[in-house]
């Protein structure tokens, strides 16, 4: 069975905690996520995007229709499914270690075990020497690297990600793009990839990383296009190639409309 | 401000300024009580400082304060056992916050030296009249601060560790409880504070009460009433004034530099 995510007739409504309005997050979503594919979703602000993301993380459940996981349905937050936050979510009180060891701990694995599991995933992320230091002591980069082994250190099938490198400089995003892609196994060719949903606003970011994109439009949020980016991998030489530039180009006249309007309506 | 201010003064002046005014004041206060009628009722700084000696050197202030230190220990002890849990389970379930706001909060609102007749009229003068009021005193910071503190927990933080895989012992022991830590400490200081307050008060009363019944527990409170109305003796009245003042600022000092040690992350 190719699909790992199956999303049928799905739509999220919820009472906004701000006026008490009922607001139309999601409505009518069909989309089926493939087995190891790498999906980036993008859309103006408002189109839900951080929502649909959540639904599959078992945050919430929808209003209306149903989200399969590996053909069952999902009943809540699982370590298959690894989350990372766009603003990191680390637990203050832990160093990075520690956070780096949650997972394995909070599902019962013994303590020499996870230890282990955590060394090897902070010297991959990088974060060698930083064992023991608190998330306040560390750069945005270095925070939103911890994240990232926290995640792998439950060994998530699939991984997802809302805007994890939004909160990072331009420098440090491009170099956590291409370390992303090499941990997810960009350079090796017909490997188990974990399935990745990525929720970016960064256009060029999206088609960079993704097989395919996922464009939402807004309220309520719709499929408002799937792009399929051909892209040959690995993509650390894509970055400035012409067929990167048109996608870019393509995607972002789909949503330009609206996010111009997703500006003034904000601005109310 | 204060930078500003000690860089104004020449090196060294910041320290022996005050006390220069500290000695005079002592100095022009000794000598204005030896020249009037008011020897007796006033007290002498010599006298506090020869009181100081005395009463260290014969044990007396020590087996006082140890009495009364020891109550208020238990009595901030039971606070905290009762209180956190307590404060927790409000924080967390709001039908519990519904329940027994209205109890607590009348209950918050009588002043705990307000219980001492009551106190012993149940319990009697031998010193476990005191450790209620202690205890009494002592619980409602830890419930108000510890229900507050898990109120506000980032909510973030508990997503995160229900992706991680965690269930609900360990959302509360290993998210809600340390989370909660700094303001549960804030409350603690806050209660520390408050049953040494209510302890002296309630040994003074106490005190009161078995003037002339021969030996009670000893605490500060009874050895100032007895001071009071036996030795007649002020300057040994003020002395023990200067030492709970002491031991108030030694507890806190003592609580701040435990949760620089224990939560290191909390500063920031």
């Amino acid at each position: 069975m190719n699909t790992l995510v199956d999303i049928k007739g799905v739509g999220k409504t919820y009472v906004s905690a701000r006026d008490g309005q009922r607001v139309q997050a999601l409505d009518g979503i069909d989309f089926a996520l493939r087995r190891g594919e790498f999906l980036t979703v993008v859309g103006p602000s408002g189109c839900g995007k951080s929502t649909l993301l959540s639904l599959i993380a078992g945050f919430h459940a929808p209003t209306v229709g149903s989200i399969t996981f590996d053909g069952k349905a999902i009943a809540g937050p699982g370590p298959e499914r690894g989350v990372m936050f766009q603003d990191y979510a680390l637990f203050p009180w832990r160093t990075v270690a520690g956070n780096v060891e949650f997972g394995p701990f909070a599902r019962g694995v013994s303590a020499s075990d996870r230890r282990r599991k955590a060394q090897t995933l902070i010297d991959v992320v990088g974060l060698g020497g930083f064992e023991t230091r608190y998330p306040h002591e560390l750069s945005g980069g270095m925070r939103q690297r911890c994240a990232l082994a926290r995640m792998l250190a439950n060994d998530p099938t699939m991984w997802l990600m809302d805007e994890p490198l939004a909160a990072v400089d331009l420098q440090t995003r491009i170099i956590l793009q291409d370390e992303l892609l090499r941990l997810w196994g960009d350079a090796e060719d017909g490997q188990e990839r974990p399935t990745v949903m990525f929720v970016t606003h960064g256009i060029d970011e999206a088609v960079l990383l993704a097989d395919r994109v996922l464009v939402l439009a807004r309220r309520p949020g719709r499929i408002k296009a799937v792009v399929d980016v051909n892209l040959p991998r690995p993509r650390d030489k894509a970055r400035n190639s012409a067929e990167m530039a048109r996608l870019t180009e393509h995607i972002w006249s789909l949503i330009r409309d609206e996010a111009a309007q997703a500006i003034t309506e904000e601005s109310h | 401000m204060s930078l500003q201010s000690a860089h104004a003064l020449p090196r060294g002046a910041r320290w022996w300024l005050p006390l220069l005014v500290l000695v005079v004041l002592l100095l022009v206060w000794e000598v204005a009580v030896r020249r009037s009628a008011a020897q007796g009722l006033v007290p002498l700084p010599s006298g506090v400082l020869a009181s100081a000696v005395k009463l260290t050197a014969n044990g007396v202030i020590i087996d006082a304060m140890s009495g009364s230190l020891a109550r208020v220990l238990i009595g901030f002890a039971f606070g905290a056992l009762v209180g956190i849990p307590l404060g927790l389970l409000i924080g967390i379930l709001p039908v519990m916050d519904r329940a027994l706001r209205p109890v607590l909060d009348a209950l918050r609102s009588i002043a705990p030296i307000a219980w001492i007749p009551m106190a012993i009229l149940w319990l009697g003068v031998r010193g476990d009249a005191a450790l209620f009021v202690v205890a009494y005193g002592a619980v409602f910071p830890f419930i108000v601060n510890t229900s507050q503190a898990a109120r506000l927990i980032d909510r973030r933080l508990l997503a995160a560790a229900r992706a991680l895989g965690a269930g609900p012992w360990i959302l509360l022991r290993s998210v809600m409880l340390p989370g909660s830590m700094p303001l549960i400490f804030t409350g603690a200081r806050i209660a520390l504070a408050f049953a040494w307050a209510s302890i002296v008060a309630a040994e003074l009363a106490i005190g009161i009460k078995i003037q002339g019944q021969g030996r009670s527990v000893a605490g500060i409170g009874q050895l100032m009433v007895e001071t009071l109305y036996v030795q007649r003796d002020v300057d040994a009245l003020v002395f023990y004034m200067l030492t709970i003042g002491l031991v108030s600022l030694l507890i806190d000092a003592g609580l701040r530099w435990l949760q620089q040690r224990l939560l290191p992350w909390s500063q920031h």
